[in-house]
């Protein structure tokens, strides 16, 4: 018993990252149609920029652990938006007009692009080492099973994150633009609604949660270029279970499919076992219940 | 005006006798690379039946390819078949699976069919590929070898046969995309563009869209599982390395990026995706101004990425498609020339 409540444990702080992953996926597409493949990608090459500050050099000694986890989050962070802010820029702002196909296949260039460009930096190395937000000495005991405070990092800001971005797109102006872009670009700028800042906003916004998402898994998987860049298979999977429309739906499509693909590891001991669940997930979700927000992109 | 089916065969028949030429002059590794690319020939020319024709996405072309390889390696190892049978038996099965992955396409299409593709290539580049419930089917860790195996009495190893293989290889491609231009102006091509433009009207017309649409995923992926079928016989083993999900993702890319309309923009693809990371590793390292330099794969997959954001960026159709456009416009003002020469005359 005990130990299925310790799964359940690793699949909720698994399926937190799922959420983080989905939620930027979600965002992007409801603001620019644009469904981003590349999304895996842009949260790895932000990961490896933290990384870099963490373990890739020298440190002075009198620099304090935790000054050192901080500075590494915030340049990976600001490394984020700037990555955010250039693909808007130079890509996505000249096909807004463009089927949603052909903007989908444009983020598989990216996809592409990001993951080569990391690989040659970091090259194809398994990396074990990461990036602790609480220390790993931080473990509570409860009835039996151990909690790490990483774990409880992870579900508490895909959570908080979740009811954050909700209530952004409901209540200040610029969220109640993103959802009118969303609806109808072209009605959106006859209202005055500026849809190039919006477009730059999504791309930010998803560009620092996808980083978000790769620096807090860190901690529980040996994580390369290839690994963290194909985690897009599973956040689409959550990202479909909320329709591509819905943020809180979404966050609870994550954690169910961390759980999903968690449970059967105590039986089955295979790397590819989990992503087979997660296309059984993709398949039962289009098949099933058509996403709500697919007409808004194809049209 | 000619019958368009000689013309066409005259131009195969031309392609064929041009291109066998090639690679007798190549050392192995550059032989290697020209079989290489009919293979990846073969992955392009499926997306060109159904991306171009039909309008179906896929990111799982290199899945189709590998279950050829593997099926072909099989059946060889495990049953000593004659490399004959294991094409056949690769192309089958690459049929079957194509036929499989079209069941949840009846219901989708555009990005949900992405989705749907590129998760069928990761299951299989990081499941069926590599677990070690299905050793039967790819040979454990080692994969299969398949020295010793021979095809029309030639004995197929990898130093010595590789032009053998090529010819073969180039005879067949040539043979596909003459039957693919064939159903591009059949009945069944019709029926494909019909989808292709809206599966709605094509239904409304009397399109079978449940049997045209699993019809070309069958296809699609048979064209690919030939190709594949082909691969032990050409490297001399199989490993799931060269069909995993980024091979897919760059078969997509580069269909995209060289036309995925047109059916000479695949064997343009394969020529691309096959040639040039092998020379860019061969010749891409040295010294200039004291600062040595190393050009490695990634640098191609690189190359690729921003070469395909740009081309989609300004030429939709792709580059074969933008010299097609080209070609057919300057012919029209040649002809309107001449035409307006005899009027006046």
């Amino acid at each position: 018993m005990s130990e299925f409540a310790a799964y359940t444990v690793i699949g909720l702080s698994v399926g937190g990252i799922f959420a983080l992953a989905a939620l930027g996926i979600v965002l992007i597409y409801r603001a620019t149609g644009v469904l981003n493949f590349a999304h895996g990608a842009m949260g790895m090459f932000s990961t490896f920029v933290a990384w870099q500050i963490f373990y890739g050099w020298v440190h002075p000694g009198w620099l304090p652990g935790w000054a050192l986890t901080a500075s590494a989050i915030l340049v990976g962070l600001v490394f984020a938006v700037v990555l955010g802010l250039v693909l808007e820029f130079a890509v996505f702002q000249w096909v807004r007009t463009r089927p949603p196909v052909t903007k989908a296949v444009i983020t598989i260039g990216v996809l592409l692009a990001l993951q080569s460009a990391a690989s040659l930096i970091w090259k194809n190395n398994q990396y074990h080492l990461p990036i602790y937000i609480a220390p790993q000495a931080w473990t509570f005991q409860v009835a039996g099973v151990p909690i790490g405070a990483n774990q409880i990092v992870i579900i508490v800001v895909a959570l908080g994150l979740a009811f954050g971005l909700a209530a952004f797109l409901k209540y200040t102006r610029l969220g109640r633009s993103m959802r009118a872009v969303s609806d109808d670009p072209v009605s959106a700028s006859l209202w005055a609604v500026p849809v190039g800042k919006v477009g730059a906003v999504s791309w930010m916004l998803g560009s620092v949660i996808a980083a978000i998402a790769g620096i807090l898994i860190t901690p529980f998987i040996n994580f390369d270029t290839t690994s963290l860049t194909l985690i897009i298979i599973d956040a689409l999977a959550a990202a479909l279970i909320g329709g591509l429309v819905s943020l809180p739906l979404t966050v609870v499509g994550g954690f169910v499919l961390g759980l999903l693909e968690t449970y059967p590891t105590i039986w089955i001991q295979s790397l590819g076992f989990p992503r087979l669940i997660a296309l059984l997930v993709i398949i039962f979700v289009l098949i099933f219940r058509a996403p709500r927000g697919m007409p808004v992109a194809t049209r | 005006m000619m019958n368009g089916h000689l013309v066409r065969l005259v131009i195969a028949i031309v392609a064929f006798l041009a291109l066998a030429w090639i690679p007798i002059g190549f050392d192995v590794g550059l032989r290697f690379d020209a079989a290489l690319s009919l293979v990846w020939g073969f992955g392009i020319l499926s997306l060109v039946l159904l991306t171009g024709y039909v309008g179906q996405i896929s990111l799982c072309q290199a899945t189709f390819a590998g279950v050829g390889a593997y099926a072909a390696g099989m059946v060889v190892n495990t049953f000593h078949a004659g490399y004959i049978v294991g094409i056949i038996v690769g192309v089958i099965a690459a049929f079957a699976l194509g036929i499989l992955v079209g069941l949840p396409a009846l219901r989708l299409r555009g990005i949900t069919l992405a989705i749907v593709t590129l998760g069928i290539a990761l299951v299989f580049d990081k499941y069926v590929f590599q677990d070690h419930i299905f050793d039967w089917f790819t040979g454990g860790t080692g994969g299969w070898r398949v020295d010793g195996a021979t095809l029309l009495g030639l004995r197929a190893d990898s130093s010595t046969h590789l032009l053998a293989a090529y010819e073969v290889l180039l005879a067949l491609f040539i043979l596909t995309a003459l039957l693919m231009v064939n159903i591009h102006q059949s009945g069944a091509g019709r029926r494909f563009r019909a989808i292709r433009d809206s599966e709605l009207a094509a239904a409304t017309m009397g399109v079978n869209l449940t049997r045209y649409k699993l019809l070309a995923f069958g296809l699609s992926a048979a064209i690919a599982g030939l190709g594949g079928s082909f691969y032990p016989l050409v490297a001399g083993s199989v490993s799931p390395q060269p069909f995993w999900v980024f091979t897919s993702l760059q078969l997509a890319a580069i269909a995209v990026l060289m036309g995925v309309r047109y059916v000479p923009a695949a064997a343009l693809g394969g020529v691309f995706l096959a040639f040039v990371p092998d020379i860019l590793t061969r010749y891409g390292h040295g010294t200039v101004a004291g600062r040595s330099y190393d050009i490695s794969y990634d640098w191609f997959s690189l190359a690729l990425g921003v070469l395909l954001i740009a081309q989609l960026i300004l030429l939709p159709d792709g580059v074969w498609g933008d010299i097609h456009a080209r070609a057919v416009k300057a012919w029209s003002a040649v002809r309107m020339r001449s035409e307006r020469r005899v009027s006046v005359a």
